[in-house]
């Protein structure tokens, strides 16, 4: 689509990556084509109280010389970054201490939310990925300072969901129970999130109560979850039932 | 399903002028950040469905998405009767597939045909298009019509995504709550989030410093509330809905 396809960063419909290692070298491509400095790959994790939720950085390349700054961003832009991204897509942007200002673009700029300057040493883009009910965090680039077209700006967000997808899937590879569920435990945990007693989905199912338990513990024990509630939960965060 | 009309972004045909394709989008970004600023979402969304060359569109809710009633939609320029026709479609597709699913395919486009009693528009492409995007804990549905014969850029229908969840983003307009999503209080919330990580009665009452009684009004209330008839039915209700 642009002319510099040859440099462009990855294409958005190559296969899915094998392993977390061809994830790096498209996000120092993505880096590199924002005459960015540095990026940091933060997925959220806690569920949704509040205040369980945290950024965890997943990926980074500041690099030794520059250990700290990332415990640094998380510090000032942490929570600021946690709230956005409950009501909001749009891309963050700050300036840092002693530089110009950061997104040439003036035009876009009500589509790029400002947050105070002068917080860090360094400026920074970051481009909040919304999945759904997992897979959510940022990408993040750092810079001295950044003269971004608005084109630049989205075609990076879009490259940097589909990064974040291709995490979610690799990881979603990495926790398939160690058994498989039957379909018979499927069904059980279907129904039972749905609303119905065991006797009910027994006789849905046409089986024993008894044998409707069983499913259900023995799909609690494959999903790693202490009680059928929260194998229920698992199992649809997980996608094995609806 | 994967439509035969989108093809390689080199092939794809640009909807107007001879613009270098980064100029047009550059353009088009721009008239959004005005829309956006407006908080006027018809116009946006207009504005991106001429982008992908699409006809007509249609923005809905999918978190209070129901087979009954149009609630859910946020803003369309569909033919009415073509809406209040496919509305049970779009509300059972929603359902069929995993959340894990939904969250793998943000901003794809996925194709489905109108079916063969409904009547079209003039020149209109019997096959749609749907997307989703995501803004905060709400996914949002895009559907688009197309003129017959348009070859489509599947690049382009991922931007559209992305922009249609920046307007939705700039749009600020605090949500209409769900008929069923009402006002679980934090403590409800508290109650759910420590129940879907298994715990029980008495084991919350702990965590919480209240009295197990508490617990249990608390997890009445919250299945008054969402309409569910048993604790895993209401963690379901949450997980679903993105609650915890």
């Amino acid at each position: 689509m642009s002319d510099d396809a040859s440099t462009a960063p990855h294409s958005l419909r190559s296969p899915r990556p094998a392993s977390r290692a061809d994830i790096f070298p498209r996000l120092v491509a993505m880096q590199k084509n924002l005459r960015a400095r540095h990026f940091a790959l933060f997925r959220i994790t806690g569920s949704g109280l509040p205040g369980k939720r945290k950024l965890v950085c997943e990926m980074e390349n500041w690099g030794e010389d520059n250990a700290g700054s990332v415990a640094l961003m998380l510090d000032a832009c942490g929570e600021m970054m946690l709230d956005h991204i409950e009501s909001s897509l749009l891309p963050l942007a700050w300036t840092g201490s002693n530089q110009k200002g950061f997104i040439q673009a003036s035009d876009f700029t009500p589509l790029v939310r400002q947050l105070p300057s002068d917080m860090l040493p360094f400026s920074g883009l970051a481009f909040p990925v919304r999945l759904g009910a997992t897979g959510n965090g940022y990408i993040v680039f750092s810079a001295g300072s950044l003269n971004l077209s608005s084109d630049a700006i989205v075609e990076h967000h879009v490259l940097g969901c589909q990064i974040m997808m291709d995490l979610l899937a690799l990881d979603e590879r990495r926790t398939v129970p160690a058994e498989t569920l039957s379909d018979r435990e499927i069904a059980c945990l279907q129904l039972a999130g749905d609303g119905r007693i065991s006797e009910e989905i027994a006789e849905n199912l046409g089986l024993s109560v008894h044998t409707v338990n069983a499913y259900l513990g023995s799909a609690t024990m494959k999903l790693d979850a202490v009680n059928r509630i929260q194998a229920i939960a698992k199992a649809i965060r997980l996608g094995h039932i609806h | 399903m994967e439509s035969s009309r989108v093809r390689g972004d080199s092939d794809a045909r640009r909807p107007q002028g001879d613009a270098p394709d980064s100029l047009f989008r550059e353009r088009v970004v721009q008239r959004l950040s005005i829309a956006a600023g407006d908080r006027d979402v018809p116009s946006s969304m207009r504005l991106l469905a001429e982008y992908v060359g699409a006809a007509h569109f249609l923005l809905a809710r999918c978190d209070i998405i129901q087979e009954q009633g149009l609630e859910y939609i946020i803003s369309s320029d569909w033919p009415f009767d073509l809406v209040r026709r496919m509305a049970p479609e779009i509300a059972s597709s929603y359902g069929k597939s995993t959340e894990l699913e939904k969250c793998l395919s943000l901003f794809a486009p996925t194709f489905s045909f109108l079916p063969d009693d409904v009547l079209l528009p003039a020149n209109i492409d019997r096959q749609y298009c749907s997307l989703s995007l995501c803004v905060g804990r709400t996914r949002y549905a895009l559907l688009l019509l197309f003129p017959q014969g348009l070859i489509l850029s599947q690049e382009r229908l991922r931007e559209v995504g992305l922009l249609a969840a920046y307007a939705v983003s700039s749009s600020g307009k605090k949500e209409p709550r769900s008929e069923r999503d009402f006002e679980l209080t934090e403590r409800e919330l508290d109650c759910l989030f420590w129940i879907a990580e298994g715990k029980t009665s008495d084991e919350i009452a702990m965590i919480l410093g209240i009295s197990r009684n508490t617990i249990n009004n608390y997890i009445t209330s919250v299945m008054r509330k969402t309409g569910t008839k048993t604790r895993s039915e209401a963690i379901a209700y949450a997980v679903r809905n993105n609650l915890v």
